[in-house]
């Protein structure tokens, strides 16, 4: 059990006088078992009292020190140090999607902020309030128990891809957010909340990266919360949008010829009567069409497609 | 081991191209392989969306399917690999979930899935099955000289515990292990493990669009000659699409975006006409083109 | 200079739950160096107590009794019968405000065994029902809106007390390193505790105490600072907290030799003995060579007879934490722990309401409250009972927001001498960053840590006592020259430390010299020279007033005992 040096490249950004960041090396004696925040903590305490990083509970409860190792945003205290070494080097860099104000911290503003969009407090009916708790069942409480893990660190948020392009997109923590009360039998706005976050920048934008999930150190993991937004969107007959289309145009052709139509998803997707959505699809398809790449006109079935049809029905019929 | 060959929707339709370099690729292989003509779509994460349950069931009849032939399964597009990974990993976890799965496949097809399949990607049946050395013996015509930018495909990596088979999900280098032994070289980019905006490409085109530019430009900017993407749905979002990336890219686009088996057959000899490369949006240029 | 009806320092379930009782009412700011989700409060594990006998016939008598003889008979009883009075209102207006509470086969809030308590009690979320709580309160932080103007990331530097009127404070914007003067007609400190005065503690590294020796810088004495509680499953060598729920859900402790130890010691509760007890019999396991490993400086938390269904749907963070931090899976190896600093008895001597006391005789500040860990009030004597510190924060921060709200209502500012305000805390910075530069900051604060962990921590004694003072005083000479680097002004964290670090040097000398005087084995404070209770000479508080010089001088109030006579504690 020795102790193994480790060369960590640490991104060094002071607004007041950098116009971008720097990478600055430091070399630790790195031993078995020891964190990444114990790595950094003792970078500033014993080598560069200057290096600003932020950190409290050290137990991976707090969510203060999510920070990019390697180019991937991670919990440092709870990320051991020789797992992310690569060729004798840790990289460690503010998380992302987020402004760095000096070294390793980030301006949050935008990420607390995103959580007015789904107003995050429980709304029950107010005319039930009984004197005691309200009831729940064990499987009712079972299914905001993952969503309620979530400990705001912004890992999810500063990789997300989504984000990295539009930062209107709800970003997945507060998607996760969103799940806690729309799955919470407690909560009387159920229908309104899924509303709204099938609405533009919500659920149906996120484009199933994985990064979130990935990211995520605890049991959140906002991509499958964001599928059950979905699903339950879907189940309640909320179809007027894009993301919804979609999913009827899967239902519609893989679930009678077993395979994806190409030709009739787009256009179910933007919408049958949507005429500028319609126009928008036609560059693309005279493009495929002179390379004669395009899906062919009379759609394919697979052999035996009666049995995707009986899986189709047997699902409609539990779902009634 | 005859593999049964999953070809998913888009080497169906929109990338015929990609069906036909795969087979090419697998008789030069020697690798025998039989489309599954029966098995259905995977759901691509969007029947997913509709009832997760229902495409577990979905994917299940695929597996059984397979197993009743008592073959593996080889997929050609990420997309279904990653899917078909996550929905047998569940079901091979969740004991509860897979007789549940396989008593709803059982009322609709008298089917059951026993667990015994495997479920590769043509890439990781090269590394893991066929082997890198005997690759490289197979290779006539070394890509000697061109650079090639590898996009893996979120569903290659992430979430890593649900499908990914990367020896490191965070920085793989299956892809370039692969593009070496084909004689060519790999070339490093930031965005080669983005997501290429495909699935909201028809819910928000603008934010698909810039993150399939991102990816050409980042590739691009590294000098490479192409992209090579084993998954269908990158290729098409950002061959097909390329043309309309001058928009959100700061200089002009064109970057080919090559099938990984179509490099494959390139570099076994495969005369590239063969290859439907003349089918891509974007053309190839210099020393592929002139295969 | 800000201007608010109340300014409250610390973002924690005490100073969130206050603010939501003033909000709309008053104008209310929230003062605090993190962010609120990031509190303290949220890493609280097992639970929440009230008797709200779900599982079986529990009453708030018998709380109230527990939570007296766990106090080793130190409580002030008048204050702990509100503890435990108001706990199961408390627990469902939690739940009325969205807490996700783990539920029993009858869909009511599940409840569980703790150590000290006499019934199932605790009430949960899995293992993480501080962040169950924490994240509840935040929530509704939001659904508050411009109600509650909350300052994140900005750091305390001073409380503003003249001729006993607590005027408001002085605060650093972290982000900028602004200072600026916050008046107020009230002031709240919900600051936390002080556990990171030690080297092996559960508690946050923003858990350094500044409120309350910020508190006791303005003219207020410090109570029981002696009373440090040492959880007794701290993953070895880390401190992190395991959740007494791995106790309370059943499971063992055992010694090196694999033996199950607390048959000795707690021949009845066994491993559900009080932390106090526990804690003891842990280290006199390891003192006296039974122990585990190769030092034999451990002993293990044995959870394999659980199962790992059970495990992972009670005690899921206990597990991921014995994984992440120590590579041990706890369904298939005994996990290794040590005592480990967790929580502060000691801290603001506060009344029932929470107003804050001035001196021994009753007199009170006015215009300022505290409530939770830095208060003491005091509801948990020598030796506070797991699940009793969220319910403190929770019922005594609603009923500092209640008093708070009759006390502002209709009061004007007192006047404040902004200037000299400012010039005060920029002297304090100076002093940091314009001194001789001669000594290493974390050199003066790891040798703080482990003197007190190791001189004042489960077992203590005269000679070692009289060392650690000695120690400290000796750092707080070498402080006066410590080397802050960073010059910066936005996040500089280097000066934050050394801040904190100032704060934890003046009351740890608190510590250590109401532990030197207090010649018995009380609670948490147990001597190995006076090994015994001694209810004749010390059933009283100990109060630290600040002299001008800069010494202290301790002086003692008695305890209020309303219905329960002192009696041997046995488990």
């Amino acid at each position: 059990m020795t102790a193994t040096n480790v060369t960590f490249k640490v991104f060094r950004f002071d607004p007041e006088k950098d116009t971008e960041g720097r990478y600055q090396d430091y070399t630790l004696a790195v031993a078995p078992g020891e964190t990444i925040l114990n790595c950094v903590n003792r970078i500033k305490w014993e080598q560069d009292q200057t290096l600003a990083h932020r950190f409290s509970c050290g137990s991976a409860i707090c969510g203060s020190c999510a920070m990019k190792i390697n180019g991937h945003a991670t919990l440092v205290c709870k990320t051991q140090a020789m797992d992310k070494v690569k060729d004798g080097v840790i990289r460690i860099d503010p998380i992302g999607n987020l402004k760095p104000l000096r070294d390793l911290v980030v301006d949050l503003t935008p990420f607390w902020k995103s959580f007015e969009k789904v107003e995050p407090w429980l709304a029950p009916d107010a005319h039930s309030a009984p004197e005691k708790e309200r009831l729940q069942t064990p499987e009712q409480f079972a299914k905001i128990d993952n969503s309620t893990t979530c400990i705001m660190c912004a890992a999810c948020f500063s990789d997300c891809n989504v984000l990295e392009v539009d930062k209107r997109y709800y970003g997945p923590a507060t998607l996760a957010k969103a799940h806690r009360f729309i799955f919470d039998s407690r909560d009387a706005r159920t229908e309104a909340r899924l509303r709204k976050v099938t609405e533009e920048t919500g659920v149906w934008d996120c484009t199933h990266c994985g990064e979130c999930s990935t990211r995520c150190p605890t049991e959140t993991k906002p991509l499958a919360r964001i599928n059950e937004i979905r699903q339950a969107a879907m189940k309640a007959g909320m179809h007027d949008t894009s993301g919804a289309r979609h999913v009827l145009g899967f239902r519609e052709t893989v679930g009678k010829r077993g395979l994806l139509d190409e030709n009739y998803v787009p256009i179910r997707s933007v919408g049958f009567f949507n005429l500028a959505g319609l126009l928008s699809l036609a560059p693309v398809g005279l493009r495929m069409l002179a390379r004669g790449k395009n899906p062919p006109f009379i759609p394919h079935s697979i052999e035996k497609a009666g049995e995707v049809r009986a899986i189709f029905a047997k699902r409609e019929e539990l779902n009634k | 081991m005859k593999y049964a060959l999953f070809t998913g929707c888009v080497a169906k339709g929109a990338g015929r191209e990609l069906l036909t370099a795969t087979m090419k690729a697998l008789a030069k292989l020697g690798i025998e392989a039989e489309e599954m003509k029966d098995a259905a779509c995977c759901g691509a994460g969007v029947v997913q969306e509709d009832s997760h349950t229902m495409a577990a069931v979905l994917n299940a009849r695929t597996y059984a399917l397979a197993e009743e032939r008592g073959q593996d399964i080889m997929n050609i597009c990420t997309t279904c690999q990653g899917v078909h990974r996550q929905t047998q990993r569940e079901l091979d976890d969740n004991p509860a979930f897979k007789a549940l799965v396989n008593k709803e496949l059982d009322a609709t097809c008298g089917r059951r899935y026993e667990g015994k399949v495997k479920i590769r990607h043509f890439y990781e049946v090269l590394l893991q099955e066929f082997g890198i050395e005997k690759l490289k013996e197979k290779v006539v015509r070394p890509l000697t000289g061109v650079k090639v930018a590898p996009f893996y495909g979120c569903y290659a990596v992430r979430p890593p515990a649900e499908v990914s088979d990367c020896s490191d999900p965070d920085d793989p280098d299956e892809l370039e292990t692969l593009i070496r032994a084909l004689g060519a070289e790999p070339v490093s980019y930031d965005e080669r493990l983005k997501c290429c905006g495909f699935p909201v490409l028809m819910m928000n085109k603008d934010n698909s669009m810039k993150m399939s530019a991102n990816a050409v430009a980042g590739a691009q900017k590294a000098g490479a000659d192409a992209m090579v993407t084993p998954c269908p749905l990158c290729h098409l979002n950002m061959d097909a699409y390329q043309p309309e990336f001058g928009a959100v890219m700061d200089e002009e686009p064109h970057l080919p975006v090559l099938h990984f088996p179509q490099l494959v057959a390139l570099a076994l000899g495969v005369p590239g006409k063969e290859l439907g490369l003349d089918k891509h949006i974007v053309r190839m240029e210099g020393t592929i083109a002139s295969m | 200079m800000y201007s608010h009806d109340v300014v409250i320092v610390g973002s924690g379930l005490a100073g969130l739950r206050a603010a939501m009782e003033l909000a709309g009412h008053l104008d209310v700011a929230v003062v605090t160096k993190v962010y609120p989700s990031r509190s303290h409060s949220g890493a609280a594990q097992g639970g929440v107590a009230a008797a709200l006998g779900n599982m079986d016939g529990d009453t708030p008598e018998a709380h109230l009794y527990d939570t007296v003889k766990g106090s080793d008979f130190l409580a002030d009883q008048d204050a702990a019968e509100i503890l435990t009075s108001d706990a199961i209102r408390t627990i469902y207006e939690m739940e009325h405000f969205g807490c996700p509470f783990s539920r029993t086969p009858e869909n009511k809030i599940a409840q569980r065994a703790f150590g000290g308590h006499s019934y199932q009690r605790a009430c949960y979320s899995a293992d993480r029902t501080g962040h169950a709580l924490l994240h509840t309160l935040f929530e509704q932080t939001y659904r508050q809106g411009g109600n509650i103007q909350i300052y994140s990331e900005w750091y305390m530097l001073r409380l503003i007390v003249e001729e006993g009127i607590a005027r408001g404070i002085v605060a650093m914007d972290i982000q900028t390193g602004r200072i600026e003067v916050f008046r107020a007609k009230t002031v709240l400190f919900a600051t936390g505790g002080y556990g990171r005065a030690y080297k092996i503690t559960s508690n946050a590294f923003a858990n350094t105490g500044d409120g309350i020796s910020a508190a006791y810088r303005a003219g207020i004495p410090l109570m029981d600072m002696e009373f440090v509680q040492f959880h007794p499953t701290g993953l070895y060598q880390h401190g992190i907290l395991l959740s007494e729920a791995a106790r309370g859900e059943g499971g063992y402790l055992l010694n090196g030799n694999g033996e199950r130890f607390m048959q000795k010691y707690a021949p009845s509760k066994m491993e559900l003995g009080p932390r106090d007890i526990v804690s003891r019999s842990e280290q006199t396991e390891i003192n006296e060579g039974r122990g585990a490993g190769p030092n034999k400086d451990y002993v293990y938390l044995d959870l394999r007879h659980l199962g790992r269904e059970k495990i992972m749907e009670r005690l899921p963070q206990v597990y991921h934490l014995a994984k992440d931090f120590i590579g041990v899976d706890a369904a298939e190896a005994p996990v290794p722990i040590q005592p480990t600093a967790h929580y502060s008895m000691g801290g603001i001597p506060a009344d029932k309401d929470c107003q804050v006391l001035l001196d021994e005789k009753g007199n009170k500040v006015t215009g300022f409250y505290a409530a939770g860990e830095c208060s003491c009030i005091s509801v948990h004597g020598a030796n506070r009972l797991g699940t009793n510190s969220l319910l403190d924060a929770l019922v005594f921060g609603r009923r500092a927001g209640k008093s708070i709200l009759a006390a502002t209502e209709g009061a004007s500012f007192a006047p404040v001498d902004e200037k000299k305000e400012l010039a005060a805390a920029r002297r304090e910075i100076d002093s940091l960053l314009h001194n001789g530069a001669t000594e290493d900051l974390h050199a003066i604060r790891e040798e703080l840590k482990e003197t007190m962990t190791l001189k004042v921590g489960v077992y203590r004694n005269g000679e070692q006592m009289k060392e650690a003072h000695g120690t400290i005083k000796e750092l707080q000479a070498r402080f006066v020259n410590v080397r802050v680097d960073d010059r910066r002004k936005n996040f500089n964290t280097n000066l934050l430390e050394a801040l904190e670090l100032g704060h934890m040097l003046e009351y740890s000398e608190l510590i250590v010299a109401g532990a030197e005087v207090r010649t018995e084995s009380r609670g948490a404070h147990a001597r190995d020279d006076y090994p015994t209770r001694d209810d004749e000479n010390w059933l009283a508080h100990t109060l630290a007033f600040r002299k001008d010089d800069g010494g202290y001088e301790l002086k003692y109030k008695p305890v209020t005992i309303t219905r329960f006579k002192p009696v041997e504690r046995t488990y």
